[in-house]
């Protein structure tokens, strides 16, 4: 069986490393989170498909830095640092914020997520839709990192603080097992 | 984003055009919303030029659809297609949402 999957909380991560890597830093404006996100992926090599999807996951995440790091707060700053190539997405996301401090917490409402939709329990599921907090608003989905947590499948990971997450994307060919030296 | 209506017999088709994401989504709520408040039983989500969605637009389509069955009324989506279909598979969803393969079946569905 496939080991549960779960937002990992280590500063010491390979996944916070950003040397060297592509960096753009925005203001905390969410009008412009996917104008942001687009610039970011315009980075990723031509060959990476479904490229609509990419910048949707890394809107995401600049959307959440935005709102509920920094509170949008305009002064505050959101640091983007990325790294691409044909096989992999690496990108990291800092706010300035107090850090995601229910992260614990939205770990396990996962998991409980993930039973209910194993045993495809309609009735008991609609309480996991949306993982909420008291800040939350009516516009926030609060289904966001359950879609990133299966997309970025290197892995999701917060620094210590929880103001900073680094996730990992492995593209295509080793899926089928088969390498492929050539 | 822009919406669509077209009504087949006693069914309302509701065409999404362009992004469903953090900017436009909360759209389709409010039209939804308007609709049941006029009475109107049967709804087709037509989603076939809809290339984006976020989790902005899924919350919406969790919250229509779950407004909807609340109000006894009933919801096909149709046309789920690209990346919107991957969102939503991502999100886990698919065998939650009524989604039908074509437009055709969906309203044969509806009106049986």
């Amino acid at each position: 069986m496939e080991t549960e999957k779960e937002i990992i909380i280590d500063d010491n991560n390979a996944l916070l490393q950003r040397e060297g890597y592509f960096f753009k830093e925005f203001p905390s404006d969410i009008r412009q989170v996917r104008f942001f996100s687009m610039l970011i992926v315009q980075k990723a090599p031509p060959e990476i498909k479904e490229i609509n999807l990419l910048e949707q996951q890394i809107s995401e995440l600049i959307k959440n830095a935005v709102r509920h790091g920094n509170k949008n707060d305009i002064n505050k700053k959101v640091r983007v640092w990325a790294d691409f190539s044909i096989d992999h997405a690496h990108v990291i996301v800092e706010d300035e914020g107090k850090g995601f401090q229910k992260l614990e917490e939205w770990n396990e409402f996962n998991k409980k997520r993930n039973e209910c939709f194993a045993s495809q329990n309609f009735e008991e599921m609609e309480k996991y839709f949306a993982f909420r907090t008291e800040e939350s608003n009516e516009n926030d989905g609060g289904n966001a990192l359950f879609a990133a947590l299966e997309y970025w499948d290197g892995g999701v990971v917060f620094n210590n603080k929880k103001n900073c997450i680094a996730v990992y994307k492995n593209f295509g060919k080793k899926k089928y097992g088969l390498e492929l030296n050539r | 984003m822009e919406i669509k209506l077209k009504k087949y017999s006693s069914v309302y088709i509701v065409e999404v055009i362009g992004d469903m994401d953090l900017y436009s989504a909360f759209e389709l709520k409010n039209i939804v919303a308007k609709m049941l408040a006029k009475g109107i039983g049967l709804f087709v989500l037509d989603l076939a030029k809809v290339d984006y969605i976020d989790s902005s637009g899924i919350g919406v389509l969790i919250h229509i659809y779950s407004t909807i069955k609340k109000a006894q009324k009933k919801l096909k989506i149709v046309n789920v297609h690209g990346s919107v279909e991957k969102v939503i598979r991502l999100t886990k969803l698919t065998h939650y949402f009524p989604i039908v393969p074509s437009l055709r079946e969906a309203v044969a569905q509806l009106e049986s």
